[in-house]
């Protein structure tokens, strides 16, 4: 596969999302300004310019009209995916590290930094769907970490929890409504902080990425861990592959460390692990500085990874990647096919 | 016209109308030299010195952008109308997407030179007569394989005539894809993008160089470290529990300590040679073991072997040492069937399937041609279990597949 490069940042990349249908990829950057990218080609689409401090995270409702952004200039802001407009600021005390809409899009969530004598929170804000509309200013929620600050969230399915990774290495989850605690169990290494959280497609699991050099599959419900990948590095991402059974990782030396280290050891590369049997079947090199962000395309068709060194990779899997199977997924797609035969 | 420039020559003599000439060339060491030069063929003379790979077709090789896969997509019940005009889209596809395969040539000549630095007034006549002569059209041929060989010319920055010779192939690539998505591919820019134009802009999207990806079960990336590692470690256990022992007189010290090293000769000549195998007392039996199973070098990896001690080691074994290349040797070629006349439009997992009814697998090679992806014909199959593949070879010889009739039978070793 020939990845394509997208150089629209002049710093490190925070964070990519691709759209529902995957043809759109968004991406956020220490610079002051999101791009907006088609993924086929790797055109620009636009830039969403007005923050005014590095750009953590960006989420994109489900009908792709409106894309939120929290950046460190302590500010969510929403905006118009086809237009490039603002459409609204919420203001905040500290510095915003996450949002993510829920599945229908009618509401969206923000983690807020634990900073200058302000507890890290989580806060819920009610979005309609439509770049017309004037959205409400009021918090629906309010959700505050009073142990360890969150450090990355995300809604379960139907909306039903939000679920959170903390700065200790632990996950808990809330009630979506009410927002009160239910479980809070400790599935990372203590004091190793969730660098990442995401989704499968129907949003009943999702795969946490940490620096304690693992990635966890945890269902939504129970947060049962079912799956664990070990790497051999610090972890910045992980994502689901829709259509294959893998998962991808990203991570490698912290940045302040890179310089010390040569780009062979500092071990950035993608690596693809199988979801189910836990092995690590591949590696994709490629960037030349630790991968801060790696997002999968909705479609199946490819992945595209953000890192330390500016650019976002879009890759397009090739045919080898989608033949791949265990012997034991081989035998059952025969037993399958011979099935439906008779 | 390089060599005008660089080596310095200085003609004072007008070339053309002489037969023969002799000048005077500096070369850029100031080395005076003599160079002897008929006046007619004064041109070819000079070719390869003016041979200058042009720079501005560097940027035009590697203008391949992937197609997202053919696979997984179920087939279009409803196919987009190819728009009389083309879209940016399509122009897009026109010049990157349409794949220049593997086999992209790009193949520059200078044809002719021109415009020398210090040209004489004599050549003004010719110089014009290059600059304006027309350019011959650009050549289309459709080759039989289904690609197109273009040939272009143009003239370069330093007015050399300029041949460029591609072979590409345009491949059509059709999706169905919602309309919400299509009706985002007409937005328009906005942002810092807002003046680009139509399809990337080359200041932000790149394309980067070949990945090749393919998920394997035994990836590892220290995978040669770790084969390395436990011959070391076996080296290591084997050294372990050893004694120094003198090959005079068997005591626990160095041969070269021995006290009777002056007095007595080495006990016998084939422990000599043992321990010259870098084995010990027990190069006997070792080398006797690797050399029956026809590969001494695999058998004792990491330490060399002379030839001579090789044929020794391996006697038992025939044509010890002829083998060359562990990697493949390990390959157990004795349950692997070769299989011929096989269609062109055969896939591999259509073999697999095949000769997964009689048994487990283990690897399917169909050799494809590198330009067209047809299969060449021929395949291998490996199977786990040599029984398994006498039972195929038996069943599948003659098998009708694709019209033709398979020709199965073992493979034989590569000469």
């Amino acid at each position: 596969m020939r990845p394509i490069l997208l150089s629209g940042h002049e710093r490190a990349l925070t964070q990519v999302k691709y759209n529902r249908e995957g043809d759109l990829l968004f991406s956020t950057a220490k610079d002051q300004h999101i791009c907006a990218w088609f993924a086929h080609n790797g055109e620009r689409l636009g830039t969403y310019q007005g923050h005014q401090g590095a750009i953590w995270t960006v989420d994109v409702d489900p009908t792709s009209t409106i894309i939120a952004s929290g950046s460190a200039d302590n500010t969510i802001r929403l905006w118009e995916v086809k237009t490039g407009k603002l459409l609204k600021t919420w203001d905040f005390p500290t510095a915003v590290k996450r949002v993510e809409f829920n599945e229908d899009g009618t509401k969206l969530l923000g983690v807020t930094e634990k900073r200058m004598g302000h507890l890290g929170t989580i806060v819920v804000l009610d979005i309609k769907v439509d770049p017309e509309a004037e959205q409400s200013d009021e918090k629906v929620l309010t959700i505050v970490c009073e142990e360890s600050k969150a450090t990355v969230a995300g809604w379960s399915y139907l909306s039903k929890y939000i679920i959170a990774g903390h700065e200790d290495g632990s996950v808990s989850q809330y009630d979506g409504k009410t927002g009160d605690l239910i479980y809070n169990v400790n599935v990372h290494e203590l004091g190793s902080p969730i660098t990442d959280l995401q989704w499968n497609q129907d949003r009943t699991y999702f795969i946490t990425a940490s620096k304690d050099k693992t990635a966890k599959l945890i269902t939504a419900k129970e947060l049962e861990v079912l799956k664990t990948y070990a790497a051999d590095t610090p972890l910045n991402s992980a994502a689901i592959t829709p259509k294959k059974e893998y998962v991808i990782l990203g991570g490698g030396q912290a940045a302040m460390d890179v310089t010390t280290t040569s780009a062979r050891q500092g071990k950035f590369e993608a690596r693809f692990y199988h979801k189910i049997f836990e092995e690590e079947i591949g590696r994709v090199r490629g960037h030349f500085g630790p991968l801060n962000t790696v997002a999968a395309d909705p479609t199946g068709k490819g992945y595209a990874s953000g890192g330390e060194d500016g650019y976002v990779r879009v890759h397009q899997f090739d045919k080898g990647y989608f033949d791949f199977n265990y012997e034991v997924e081989r035998e059952r797609l025969n037993r399958l096919a011979a099935q439906s035969g008779k | 016209m390089e060599a005008s420039k660089t080596g310095d020559c200085l003609f004072s003599l007008h070339l053309k109308n002489c037969t023969k000439a002799t000048t005077t060339l500096r070369s850029p060491l100031q080395k005076p030299q003599l160079a002897e030069v008929r006046g007619g063929d004064f041109l070819s003379n000079f070719q390869p010195h003016t041979f200058e790979y042009p720079k501005n077709l560097v940027k035009r090789t590697f203008l391949s952008f992937h197609t997202p896969p053919l696979v997984n997509r179920p087939p279009p019940r409803k196919q987009r109308v190819q728009p009389a005009k083309p879209t940016w889209d399509d122009q897009l596809f026109l010049e990157f997407i349409k794949l220049p395969i593997s086999l992209f040539q790009q193949i520059a000549k200078s044809v002719k030179m021109a415009a020398q630095a210090k040209h004489d007034w004599a050549d003004d006549d010719d110089l014009d007569e290059l600059t304006t002569a027309d350019l011959p059209p650009p050549q289309k041929i459709q080759n039989k394989d289904g690609s197109t060989t273009i040939i272009e010319y143009r003239y370069n920055d330093q007015n050399q005539k300029v041949k460029t010779t591609r072979r590409i192939r345009y491949i059509t690539h059709r999706e169905v894809v919602n309309p919400r998505v299509a009706e985002r591919k007409a937005w328009a820019k906005f942002g810092q993008s807002a003046k680009d134009g139509a399809g990337p802009a080359p200041d932000t999207t790149s394309v980067g160089e070949n990945i090749i990806f393919r998920p394997s079960i035994n990836w590892k990336k220290d995978a040669k470290d770790e084969s390395k590692d436990p011959n070391a470690q076996a080296m290591k256990d084997k050294l372990k529990d050893k004694k120094v022992k003198c090959r005079i007189c068997n005591g626990e010290h160095f041969t070269a300590r021995c006290p009777y090293k002056d007095t007595m000769a080495p006990i016998g000549e084939a422990a000599g040679a043992d321990v010259a195998a870098g084995m010990g007392d027990d190069a006997g039996a070792g080398g006797a073991g690797p050399g029956g199973a026809g590969a001494p070098g695999a058998g004792k990896k990491g330490s060399y072997v002379p030839p001579a001690l090789r044929g020794a080691g391996g006697a038992a074994g025939a044509g010890a040492g002829e083998r060359m290349g562990g990697k493949y040797g390990e390959r157990d070629d004795l349950a692997t069937l070769r299989v011929t006349n096989v269609s062109e439009m055969a896939e591999e997992n259509e073999l697999r399937d095949m000769f997964e009814r009689f048994g487990r697998v283990t690897r399917v090679f169909l050799a494809k041609d590198r330009d067209t992806g047809l299969a060449k014909g021929f395949a291998f199959i490996s199977f786990a279990d040599r029984g398994d593949a006498v039972k195929a070879c038996a069943k599948m010889d003659g098998f009708g597949f694709r019209h033709l009739i398979l020709r199965v039978e073992f493979a034989k070793k590569a000469a």
